[in-house]
């Protein structure tokens, strides 16, 4: 597909360049184009098409020709701000440049991946080529999106393999250790261990479960919630957990009727998640805030706490399935790494989103956003 | 009325554009340097030890550039400006350049220590603040904003109370036990290299004010300096004569 545009690009390029060369940059039409290369000196009396340099401005890439001193002559819509971050779009001028003068050197055609850290960052391709009479075409792709999506692969099969193979390698350890074992007390000790790594799989395999219910969309079971008392309920799920760990929960819900269509286990469970969540990562005497609260077109659900926070660079990513941003997993804070996955998916059947914001060392804001319903909520 | 030094023009235009993209770098190495500081990136380390030799290089190019002009095109009045306040700025960006490199060496120093998140949270909004404090500088000085580029000394004192605000909290964690002295001191000296940055910003903006005006920020102090020896109680103001060059 690449190929085929960057062909494409390369011969609108060469027959806008034509037309340059002519001096007919204004009138540089398709009909225009292929009628002076049959036969050039009709070229003006053919029926005009799309202009070439509209054709090439309507391209998703980045498109610069060079004269073969490497005066740059023309310049589509995509290459005058390729990012429109200014100091990115200088370092891909600037590479642009470099690469044209090397082609132009050379005479062969270059590539060049940039990845740039913005932010946000961005990965591009630069590649240049030879031209007709010694000019040269420099073509920019944007793979910023295909390169997240290659390493959101990446790293999904590099953690599921780690959250799935940990438990089981240390089952089999302590059931090879707990073989050739007589002393009662270590029995008892390595049998507590097995257990607990049995649970461990067991929840990420729940948690799998439940994710892939609610990634296939089944039908959810309609039921109008009144989200007051689920939140009370979330609430009151965690007190004990909280408590056990000297962290304050905070409710403020207002006595105005909450109430939205939806399934109501599924909705506990991602605000159980959040609140989880916030506990899990605040210190003792901290406090977490949860807040049920109208704005306008929407209810939301906002849990607060006053944690340890999310560094900037994984903010986008803590939503992808078994993503940790504590990469060695060194805090121990228990968990299959899906929580925040089911509740993104929880919200998106709800025709809801979920976003996010913190600062590391002040702690993270989560804020689950449903639709109003008209009708019942005064 | 037909333009007069064409070719002349066409290089200063060619130096600022360079200049700019020397800039961008900067802006581009300050997250990365911020990034190899918090993921203990060792592989970035290493590259932004490499791209500050390019800049090194590219600074050295320009720099030559400049005093080619100086001697071949014998510049006056505004444009001479110009190119005296580019040699000047690109000290102060490669310098820039340098400390972000001293900011990857730095977390080569630490590796392996944890830092606390309210640490990790300032090194955050210092790495930002002083990004966007040299992002500030290139717009004014690619557009030749004086309001912007004088506005950059009010934008750095933002960082500097970061810095302080950091320096505190280093010794909190260090009386917490969550760091030991080793790494709270090389920690204090990151915060500093992070307050440098901005000062260069700052400077990149007087630059850009003495090319578009002529001002100096030594002026004052000149000034002041002048009326001592004279016994002049006006505190200095005004002494047009002082500094009124080119």
């Amino acid at each position: 597909m690449a190929f085929v545009l960057g062909a494409m690009v390369a011969a609108a390029a060469a027959s806008l360049l034509g037309a340059l060369v002519r001096g007919r940059r204004s009138r540089a039409t398709v009909g225009s184009v292929v009628a002076a290369q049959e036969a050039p000196a009709n070229a003006a009396d053919t029926p005009s098409g799309p202009d070439y340099e509209v054709v090439l401005n309507a391209l998703p890439l980045g498109v610069v020709l060079a004269t073969a001193d490497g005066t740059v002559i023309f310049r589509n819509r995509v290459a005058v701000s390729v990012v429109g971050l200014r100091h990115v779009d200088l370092l891909v001028d600037a590479a642009v440049d470099r690469l044209i003068r090397q082609t132009l050197d050379t005479g062969e055609a270059k590539t060049e991946r940039l990845e740039l850290f913005g932010p946000p960052p961005r990965v591009l391709i630069v590649s240049t080529v030879e031209l007709v009479a010694r000019f040269c075409l420099a073509v920019i792709e944007d793979i910023s999106e295909r390169s997240r999506i290659d390493s959101v692969r990446t790293d999904f099969v590099a953690n599921i393999s780690h959250e799935l193979k940990t438990p089981v390698g240390a089952l089999s350890l302590l059931a090879e250790t707990l073989q050739g074992e007589t002393d009662p007390a270590v029995i008892a000790q390595l049998s507590s261990q097995m257990i607990k790594e049995a649970h461990r799989m067991s929840d990420t395999i729940d948690d799998l479960l439940e994710l892939s219910k609610i990634e296939l969309d089944a039908p959810l079971r309609q039921n109008n919630i009144d989200l007051a008392a689920l939140v009370r309920e979330a609430v009151e799920r965690h007190s004990r957990a909280a408590a056990a760990n000297g962290v304050t929960i905070a409710t403020e819900v207002s006595d105005s009727r909450f109430v939205v269509t939806g399934d109501r286990t599924q909705l506990l469970s991602a605000v159980s998640n959040l609140i989880d969540n916030a506990i899990k990562y605040s210190e003792p005497e901290d406090t977490v805030s949860v807040r049920l609260y109208r704005e306008p077109g929407k209810i939301v659900i906002a849990v607060d706490d006053e944690g340890i926070g999310i560094p900037p660079a994984d903010l986008d990513r803590i939503f992808e399935r078994f993503y940790r941003v504590d990469k060695a997993r060194g805090r121990g804070t228990g968990g299959t790494g899906l929580g925040l996955s089911i509740v993104r998916h929880i919200m998106a059947n709800h025709g809801g989103e979920v976003n996010v914001a913190s600062q590391e060392g002040e702690g993270s804001s989560f804020r689950l956003i449903l639709p109003m319903q008209i009708g019942d909520n005064q | 009325m037909e333009e007069l030094r064409k070719g002349f023009h066409g290089e200063i235009n060619d130096v600022r554009q360079r200049l700019a993209t020397l800039a961008a770098s900067v802006i581009e190495a300050i997250p990365r340097a911020t990034n190899v500081l918090l993921a203990s990136d060792l592989e970035g380390a290493e590259y932004l030890i490499l791209t500050d030799d390019e800049i090194d290089a590219r600074s050295l190019e320009l720099e030559d550039r400049c005093y080619r002009l100086l001697a071949l095109q014998a510049p006056v009045a505004g444009e001479l400006r110009q190119l005296i306040a580019i040699l000047k700025m690109i000290g102060e960006i490669e310098r820039s350049a340098d400390l972000t490199v001293n900011i990857a060496k730095a977390a080569r120093r630490i590796y392996g220590h944890n830092l606390d998140p309210k640490l990790r949270g300032i090194i955050s909004k210092m790495g930002d603040q002083a990004q966007q404090l040299f992002a500030a500088a290139l717009e004014a000085f690619e557009t030749d904003d004086v309001a912007k580029a004088s506005a950059l000394d009010d934008m750095d004192s933002f960082l500097d109370a970061l810095q302080r605000q950091f320096i505190e909290a280093i010794f909190e964690c260090n009386l917490a036990g969550t760091i030991d002295l080793q790494v709270a001191i090389q920690l204090a000296v990151v915060a500093r290299f992070y307050e440098r940055i901005g000062d260069h910003a700052v400077n990149i903006g007087e630059r850009i004010l003495y090319a578009v005006n002529g001002w100096r920020p030594e002026l004052t102090g000149a000034a002041r300096h002048k009326a001592r020896l004279t016994g002049d109680d006006t505190d200095g103001i005004p002494l047009p004569e002082v500094g009124q060059g080119f």
